[in-house]
């Protein structure tokens, strides 16, 4: 806002940063930037100082120096000097006389050294002398030995005497000029003595003058010293005083100066203090007021908040209040509800025993209902064996019914075609054609149809075609075998021969040998017994099957065979045979359903029978024969589990055939007919009229009628043949003889 | 506890009247003068004591005194000082020193007799005062620098010397100074004696009766004048580190005998064991006694492989060659820094063997040949170990007859060499020649400090000129004191113009 105090802020980061650059970089600096500066900055100071040396020394530096150096530095360097000098000379002086008693010494060794030599020599000499004379004295010795005379001997021992008394003398000489020398270098210990003491003395003397010297003058530099350090002080402080005084006048200055510009500052600061005074002021007011109104409210919604809270406590009190008379209640309850558990216990635990009661209760109940329901089971079974009874003994009461009514329904069939073929001949004058329908061939109920036994279809079989051994042309038509007439006779005979043949090892043993005198037919009646109950084969179906498996099995392996091998005639038919059966795969279905539709299905089968003799000229090998029984085996086991549920459908389908049967019986005579009948009724009638009219003519008529009676009665007696109940021969032969 | 005892039981009547408080004061000085007479120590008290009470009274009238912990009457003297009074009168029997207060030792020791027994006081009183006052007590003068600076070492070795000296074999007791042994032990580090006085001159005098009664000793040619036997004592001091010895007799006056001044094989023998088992030895000294060549040699066997000697000293003895050629292999054998053979009588060869041994070695700092006869032949040997030698820095070569071919040989040593300080030739024949040599090979040397040349023949104006170089070479070693680090600069800062240029 205002300038100065923004300088004024800046100001100090502008002397920091001048701070910075100035600052010294330091070796020991964390920076290594910082640290390569210092070293170079050394270097540098280094060689500068280097070239001023180098410089100064020979050029300005002493006066630089002089300059430089204080008066008292000078001072002291002068009595430095002066003192050392002092002390080099005083200890040169005390030393001298060491020096020189050392030179001393030696001279006086020299000389001592160049005496002894002498004196040594001396006495060599001496030595040698001597021992030349005490050489001569004793070769003298010998000589006097010699002497005889004695003059001569006593002139000798003079001589001798002489000569020792020279030899004697030279030593004691010698003695004493040794002790002369002795004495005189005792005088010169004693004058060394002297010497040496003086020399101490000397030294003594020489030593306390220099130390009083040196004390004196170290005094007087001291003095020296301190009074130019004095001067200098002197000097330093007056030369401060004026630097003191000259900067206390510039801060005076300054001061002024920054007090002049303090006033300036205050001044303006003081202007916008009172300008921002208003400014708060009114902000202020505004602020307040504000606020005030904030408080007010604040106040009455206190208020609020106390009458809330005044109703919210008398509330409480009251709930309280409320609470505490619910508690008061709450343990009367509970005390109540205790005595209702404690009562409740009680309950429980009555009822627990008789429930443990009740549980042994019906645990002999159960153990007595077990037992009826066992009774029961076997009630029922009883009942189911009685029923199985009672079902067959129905069965055979339904079969008779049905025979009896079957009868009394053709009776009147055969009544009613007799009428119309009597209609037809006699009255219409037409030849009549008995109508041929499936039902009429029909004996017995459609459902009971018995299942036959594969033993007594291979007896049939056997005997039908021993039969046709004996008589093979006359009875084809009756060869009436039951079942798939696709199959011929041969074909099963064949097979089950083969059959018969190859399997003889499931037949024991005992058998065989029993079977051996027996017939060949019954042998193989047997035997095929035999087989049939090892191999599982029980009722006729299950043969059929067993004799389709062989013709397919040997259908598919030709297919896949060469037809190439030489055929024979026999093996063609029974080729053939094999192909009838193949396309009877899907009638042996419904052979099987419509059992009961025998006579039809034979009809048709004969028929078919008779269409298609195309010779194949297959046989089957005695070698696949037990591939193929095992194969039949093993397919066999899957179906016969679905036996069951078939029979159910079985008998609700017969029931619908039966009605269907009967329903057809009612219909033998078809509308046309009726009318036929109708119109030959009225047309009867009217010639009732003409025979009434024509009275006369009737007793001419009842002799015919009796003898019309007459017939009948015959044929009555022939239906009622002993014949006919064995036979079942059919009505139309029956029909057919009276018109013969 | 009794100062605040006796103020407690004095606060009443200070707190009665300012007006009793004087009185009794004033009455307090009075009877303290006249009764207290007899005690000088304590009379100070008082005086101490009247000094803030007027203050007090001027202060303020009402002023308690027993504020005051310096106030007391001062009639009674305090029961400490009674008690340290008596401490101080009863320590040769029962002393007690360490119990008490720093303070209250402080006075003890003060007042403590130098005279104790030093069975009593040696290894209790660790004060130097006391030994001070003990010293003074005995020797007039004291140096005690010579000592460490440490008055009770002082004591110990001073008194230890004493008993040496005067110790006669034979006649004294040896247990005098066994006994001190345990007292001292710790406390002498230096041990100088300048004189060991021989067996009783009685004995001499009856020798002619000894000599009846054990003819085979008599004959010996060394009589028993055998000295005391150091090794017990040099044993005893763990701290040992000085020996200082000198087999002397002093003042016999007219009783001189030759025979007084004998350093004996036995002497020699025990002292070279004395010194061998002593393993903090580093100063040995052995002068002025007649040490000949194989007394020389069995010490400085002895001293071979010392692990911390450092200086030996055989100045004055009657060493010839031999025992140099000893000294070398010392050299080379130990750490020694110091060698002192001065004024003996080493001639060339064994200057020689110095010499050679000196060539490499790293440890002799000093070498003192004065007075010797080492001639040129062992003045150039030694010249030329100089020459590889980079650790000796005095030398003293005074009066050794050595002439100009040495000093040609020196000039060069001064020329290369940089660790020698000092040298002196003085008393020697250098010849104008040889000054001139000498000067030339001081004008390349910068460290030579000492010089000597007096009564060397050689010029005034060359010993001047050298002179002068000493001078500056002086100065610049003072600068460098006076200043290493610039001084390091400078040489840092030389070294590498030096390469440049």
């Amino acid at each position: 806002m205002n300038p100065p105090g923004s300088l004024e802020a800046l100001d100090p980061n502008v002397d920091e940063h001048l701070s910075t650059q100035i600052l010294v970089p330091s070796v020991h600096s964390d920076n290594s930037q910082e640290r390569i500066q210092a070293r170079r900055l050394r270097i540098a100071a280094r060689l500068e100082a280097r070239r001023r040396e180098a410089l100064g020394e020979y050029l300005d530096g002493k006066k630089e120096s002089e300059e430089d150096q204080s008066k008292s530095y000078k001072q002291k360097e002068e009595s430095r000097l002066k003192l050392a000098k002092l002390l080099l000379c005083g200890t040169e002086l005390v030393t001298n006389i060491q020096v020189a008693i050392d030179i001393r010494e030696i001279h006086r060794r020299v000389e001592e050294e160049e005496i002894k030599r002498q004196r040594i020599e001396k006495l060599e000499n001496e030595v040698k002398t001597s021992q030349d004379k005490f050489d001569e004295i004793t070769s003298k010795w010998e000589e006097g030995k010699q002497k005889r005379i004695p003059q001569e001997l006593w002139e000798m021992l003079n001589t001798q005497q002489l000569h020792c008394a020279g030899l004697l003398e030279d030593k004691n000489k010698l003695i004493s000029e040794l002790q002369q020398e002795l004495k005189t270098k005792d005088d010169q210990y004693v004058k060394d003595l002297k010497k040496q003491s003086d020399d101490i003395c000397l030294l003594l003397e020489r030593m306390e003058e220099q130390v009083k010297n040196v004390m004196k003058t170290f005094r007087e530099e001291l003095y020296n010293i301190e009074k130019a350090f004095e001067v200098e002080r002197q000097e330093l402080l007056a030369s401060n005083k004026k630097k003191w005084e000259r900067a206390l006048q510039a801060h005076n200055a300054k001061e002024l100066e920054y007090l002049n510009n303090r006033m300036k500052k205050v001044e303006d600061y003081e202007k916008q203090l009172n300008r921002q005074r208003i400014w708060d002021c009114e902000e202020y007011n505004m602020i307040k007021i504000k606020l005030e109104q904030d408080v007010q409210i604040l106040e009455q919604q206190l208020q609020q908040r106390k009458a809330i809270y005044q109703l919210n406590q008398e509330k409480l009190e009251y709930n309280l209040q409320v609470l505490k008379k619910r508690d008061e209640e709450s343990t009367v309850i509970k005390s109540q509800q205790k005595r209702k558990i404690n009562r409740l216990h009680d309950i429980l635990n009555n009822l627990r025993s008789k429930y443990a009661k009740q549980i042994k209760q019906f645990q002999e109940e159960n153990q007595s209902l077990t037992s009826d329901y066992k009774r029961l089971v076997m009630q029922f079974k009883e009942l189911q064996k009685a029923m199985r009874h009672f079902a067959l003994i129905d069965d055979e009461k339904f079969r008779e019914i049905w025979l009896m009514n079957e009868e009394e329904a053709k009776d009147l069939i055969a009544r009613a075609f007799d009428v119309d073929r009597i209609i037809h001949t006699h009255h219409l004058g037409l030849p009549w054609a008995a109508p041929d329908f499936w039902f009429l061939n029909n004996v017995g109920p459609i459902s009971q149809q018995p299942q036959k036994s594969a033993t007594q279809i291979v007896e049939e079989m056997l005997m039908r075609s021993e039969e046709e051994e004996a008589e093979e042309a006359t009875s084809e038509p009756e060869s009436y075998l039951d079942l798939p007439k696709q199959i011929s006779e041969k074909t099963t005979k064949r097979i089950l021969m083969l059959l018969c043949d190859e399997s003889g090892f499931l037949i024991e043993s005992k058998l065989l040998s029993l079977l051996l005198p027996l017939e060949q037919n019954e042998c193989y009646l047997l035997r095929l017994d035999a087989i049939f109950s090892a191999l599982g084969i029980e009722s006729e179906d299950d043969l059929y099957k067993l004799v389709n498996f062989f013709l397919k099995y040997r259908a598919h392996r030709l297919s896949s065979s060469l037809q190439i091998k030489p055929c024979s005639q026999a093996s063609m038919e029974k080729a053939s045979m094999e192909e009838t059966s193949t396309r009877s795969e899907l009638e042996l279905a419904e052979q099987t359903e419509m059992e009961g539709e025998k006579e039809e299905s034979l009809v048709e089968g004969e028929k078919e029978e008779e269409e298609e003799t195309p010779p194949s000229p297959w046989v089957i090998h005695p070698n696949d024969v037990l591939k193929i029984l095992e194969a039949f085996v093993m397919g066999l086991k899957k179906p016969r589990d679905s036996w069951a549920p078939l029979r159910v459908q079985k008998n609700v389908c017969d029931n619908s055939k039966d009605s269907e049967y009967w329903q057809a019986l009612t219909t033998v005579i078809p509308s046309s007919k009726q009318n036929l009948w109708d119109a030959l009724y009225t047309a009867l009638e009217k010639y009732h009229l003409v025979l009434t009219q024509r009275a006369k003519l009737l007793l001419e008529n009842s002799s015919l009628e009796q003898q019309n009676t007459e017939l009948q009665a015959l044929l009555q007696q022939y239906l009622n043949s002993k014949i006919n109940s064995e036979l079942q021969v059919p009505p139309t032969q029956v029909l057919r003889v009276p018109t013969k | 506890m009794q100062d605040t005892v006796t103020t407690s039981a004095l606060l009443d009547p200070s707190h009665s009247s300012v007006s009793t408080q004087d009185k009794s004061s004033t009455g307090g000085h009075t009877s303290s003068t006249s009764p207290q007479l007899s005690k000088p120590s304590i009379t100070p008290v008082p005086a101490k004591s009247r000094n803030p009470h007027p203050r007090a009274n001027i202060c303020r009238m009402r002023r308690i005194i027993a504020e005051d912990p310096e106030w007391s009457l001062a009639i009674v003297p305090l029961l400490t000082e009674l008690c340290i009074q008596h401490i101080i009168r009863n320590f040769q029997k029962n002393p007690i020193l360490k119990q008490m207060l720093p303070e209250h030792q402080q006075k003890v020791l003060n007042h403590l007799s130098p005279d104790l027994p030093l069975a009593v006081t040696a290894n209790l009183i660790d004060n130097e005062n006391y030994w001070l006052r003990c010293c003074m007590h005995r020797w007039p003068v004291c140096h005690v620098a010579h000592h460490g600076g440490s008055w009770k070492r002082m004591f110990f070795e001073r008194h230890l010397e004493n008993l040496l000296k005067h110790f006669i074999p034979g006649t004294t007791d040896p247990a005098v100074i066994l006994d001190l042994l345990p007292l001292c032990r710790n406390y002498v580090r230096r041990v100088h004696v300048d004189q060991f006085l021989p067996p009783v001159q009685l004995p001499a005098q009856l020798r002619p009766g000894d000599q009846s009664d054990s003819g085979s000793e008599g004959e010996m040619e060394e009589p028993t004048v055998d000295h005391y036997q150091l090794g017990d004592l040099v044993a005893g001091l763990s701290h040992l580190e000085e020996l200082d010895l000198v087999y002397d007799v002093k003042d016999c006056g007219m009783n001189f005998e030759w025979n007084l001044f004998l350093f004996t094989y036995r002497d020699c023998l025990s002292l070279a064991a004395a010194i061998k088992a002593c393993h903090t030895l580093k100063i040995f000294k052995l002068t002025r006694s007649k040490v000949d060549d194989d007394k020389a040699r069995i010490i400085i066997r002895s001293l071979l492989d010392h692990p911390v000697l450092e200086e030996l000293d055989l100045s004055q003895n009657l060493i010839g060659d031999r025992g140099a050629r000893g000294a070398a292999k010392l050299l080379s054998h130990s750490r020694l820094r110091v060698l002192n053979l001065a004024n003996n009588q080493v001639r060339a060869p064994g200057a020689q063997s110095l010499a050679h041994a000196l060539a490499h070695n790293t440890n002799l700092i000093s070498l003192n040949l004065r007075l010797n006869c080492i001639e040129d032949e062992g003045g150039q040997a030694l010249a030329h170990a100089l020459q590889t030698n980079k650790c000796l820095t005095t030398l003293h070569l005074g009066g050794n007859e050595l002439s100009e071919p040495t000093a040609t040989l020196l000039s060069q040593v001064l020329a290369i060499n940089t660790t020698l300080t000092s040298i002196n030739l003085s008393c020697n024949h250098i010849g104008l020649d040889g000054g001139k040599q000498l000067l030339e090979g001081m004008s390349d040397n910068k460290t030579l400090l000492e010089f000597d040349l007096r009564l060397s023949d050689v010029a005034q104006e060359s010993e001047y000129l050298i002179g002068q170089a000493l001078y500056a070479n002086q100065e610049a070693a003072r600068q460098r004191a006076l200043n290493p680090s610039h001084f390091m600069s400078t040489i840092t800062a030389n070294g590498p113009e030096n390469s440049v240029g």
